[in-house]
């Protein structure tokens, strides 16, 4: 409830913030639509010269293709512009007064900033999502539908501890803009239905790096057949990460210099 | 209490060769140094004490406050702080600590302090009586009431200063670091910030570490000084002790009935002489002051003397850059 109420009076803070730069409220609103429509089309393309993706229908793809906006549009609202902030926080050492804070520092710092300028965008993504879902043509039940957006929100929280595996490692390195770069070049492979890949990339897609567990393996799951092997996969997979980003960020506390006054 | 034993803290830095081709080789074997940044550090600090950190830039003064505040671990050496080990960083600490950075603003700086304050009290868990209490008590004294509404980025740097100050004082903590509280502060500002310690502490007797540039600060509100050289610690008691048994220099000052009319004749070597009105001064060294006395009160007959210590701030300079011995 504590962090709850603390969340609460983030949210307030940000939105007191946000209202401040009308300017860059607009323009980030035009920028992810320009991105939505973007997305949609190359799907749309790829459908005009091809009946079925990965085993998906142009149906099945759009609801694949708008889950990823969804989870997209809530990262960029929740968390993206904190994380952005981290390796500044480490290297100017401003991290030291979130340190003596009597509150879970990564708390703190990964949900500080809740960008409400994105929070627009996030509703088109849901109502884009939404739309996708209605012109499904797979028979789907509502307890389905509920179990996919649990899935879902797994994925969201899947590309948050990917994310923060490529920053942690500001603590050593002071600059983290390759391992970003990496990041988000390997995070194409959220946008794109796992089955596309075989052999060692699969393998890397699902089990090393698994940006493939994010959107492709909940719509797998949501379109059925539902395999208790691909859920396992999943569930594990996502825990093993979360454990490796919560040892990488105590070991980064650990080696944390702060900047000298 | 704090206690601190055997302290270390060591930094290992890459260092390059100047230019690109530097660069490069930096690129394919990096070399490392090992720079000590604390050596051997013990102090203990009782509750209610107002204890100043002294040191030149690089010292070690701030990487001190940062392992005392469980910011950065050490490389070894044992800490307590309220019976707590600070870099386990337990909540049940850090709910009774505050550091202050004069340099780093700690608020939201695009939002009202009590904006930021309702935050702080839920971080903090402040019950609301105590919250009230504080805010008005503490706003009362920084005398900052109609400043709390105004966004922290339009307030003057010492009106920010001060609601810094208040926010982190406002769950009433028992550990506090100050580090240059009163930086780039006008004379008003810095007395204000000043008087509002003194206040604070003789209120609710916190122990409270200060690092200030500013000897005013540390003369005005720490009877007790430590002292920081290339990490080690070179002294640790009364401040007036350092000015009193340290001073390399002194000053006798002699005051005559009349007006002196030509400057006297005094050897050399016996120290620098300087004549004002009818007062004769001898700025000598410890060692010359017994024959300098000697030879003074022979030759004159002064209708006072007086033996004066050099300025603090000076005794502190050469305490540093020579160590004690």
């Amino acid at each position: 409830m504590r962090y709850l109420r603390l969340y609460l009076h983030f949210l307030r803070f940000s939105f007191s913030r946000a209202m401040e730069f009308r300017l860059d409220f607009t323009f980030k609103i035009i920028m992810d639509c320009f991105f939505y429509l973007v997305n949609l089309s190359f799907y749309k393309i790829l459908f005009m010269n091809t009946p079925t993706l990965a085993g998906w229908s142009e149906d099945q793809a759009f609801v694949f293709v708008s889950s990823y906006l969804f989870i997209d549009a809530l990262h960029m609202t929740v968390f993206a512009s904190n994380m952005w902030w981290l390796p500044f926080f480490v290297n100017r050492g401003d991290l030291d007064s979130y340190l003596t804070r009597p509150v879970s520092t990564l708390f703190f710092i990964s949900l500080r900033d809740f960008a409400a300028n994105s929070f627009v965008n996030l509703l088109i993504a849901i109502g884009i999502f939404s739309y996708a879902l209605t012109n499904l043509q797979t028979p789907y039940t509502l307890g389905q539908l509920f179990f996919y957006l649990g899935l879902i929100l797994n994925g969201w929280l899947l590309h948050y501890v990917l994310q923060m595996i490529f920053i942690i490692p500001v603590f050593w390195t002071q600059s983290s803009r390759g391992f970003n770069d990496f990041f988000f070049s390997m995070g194409m492979a959220i946008e794109r239905p796992d089955l596309i890949y075989r052999g060692w990339l699969r393998y890397l897609l699902t089990m090393i790096l698994p940006f493939s567990l994010i959107v492709s393996f909940p719509a797998r799951v949501f379109f059925g057949p539902e395999t208790p092997n691909l859920l396992t996969h999943l569930f594990v997979v996502t825990i093993v990460m979360w454990a490796i980003m919560l040892l990488l960020w105590k070991r980064g506390l650990r080696a944390y210099s702060s900047a000298s006054s | 209490m704090i206690q601190v034993q055997n302290l270390h803290k060591t930094f290992k830095v890459s260092t390059k060769e100047p230019g690109l081709m530097g660069s490069i080789k930096g690129l394919v074997s990096r070399k490392y140094i090992t720079k000590t940044a604390l050596k051997n550090v013990s102090l203990e600090i009782k509750q209610g004490e107002m204890v100043g950190l002294i040191g030149a830039n690089g010292a070690g003064k701030t990487t001190l406050v940062k392992v005392l505040a469980g910011i950065i671990h050490p490389t070894d050496g044992k800490v307590d702080v309220l019976g707590f080990n600070p870099w386990d960083r337990s909540d049940k600490l850090r709910s009774q600590m505050a550091l202050i950075m004069g340099q780093k603003a700690q608020l939201w700086y695009d939002l009202p302090a009590l904006d930021s304050y309702m935050l702080l009290k839920e971080i903090y868990q402040i019950p609301d009586v105590l919250y009230k209490q504080q805010i008005e008590f503490l706003a009362d004294v920084l005398q900052i009431k109609d400043q709390l509404k105004v966004q922290v980025r339009k307030l003057s740097l010492g009106e920010r200063m001060k609601v810094e100050l208040m926010g982190a004082l406002l769950h009433r903590p028992n550990v506090v670091y100050l580090d240059e509280p009163t930086i780039g502060l006008d004379l008003m500002a810095q007395k204000a910030v000043r008087q509002f310690l003194k206040d604070y502490q003789k209120e609710f007797k916190p122990i409270i570490l200060l690092t200030s540039h500013y000897m005013e600060d540390i003369k005005e509100l720490c009877p007790r000084v430590i002292l920081i050289k290339s990490g080690e610690l070179i002294y640790d008691g009364a401040l007036q002790t350092i000015q009193t048994q340290f001073g390399e220099r002194k000053k006798l000052v002699l005051t005559f009935e009349d007006k002196l009319t030509a400057p006297p004749q005094i050897p050399s070597e016996l120290g620098t002489l300087e004549v004002q009105d009818n007062k004769l001064s001898l700025t000598t060294t410890r060692q010359k002051l017994n024959p300098a006395m000697d030879f003074l009160l022979k030759n004159f007959q002064p209708q006072d003397v007086t033996i004066q210590d050099p300025p603090i701030e000076e005794v502190i300079e050469s305490f540093l850059r020579k160590g004690r011995s």
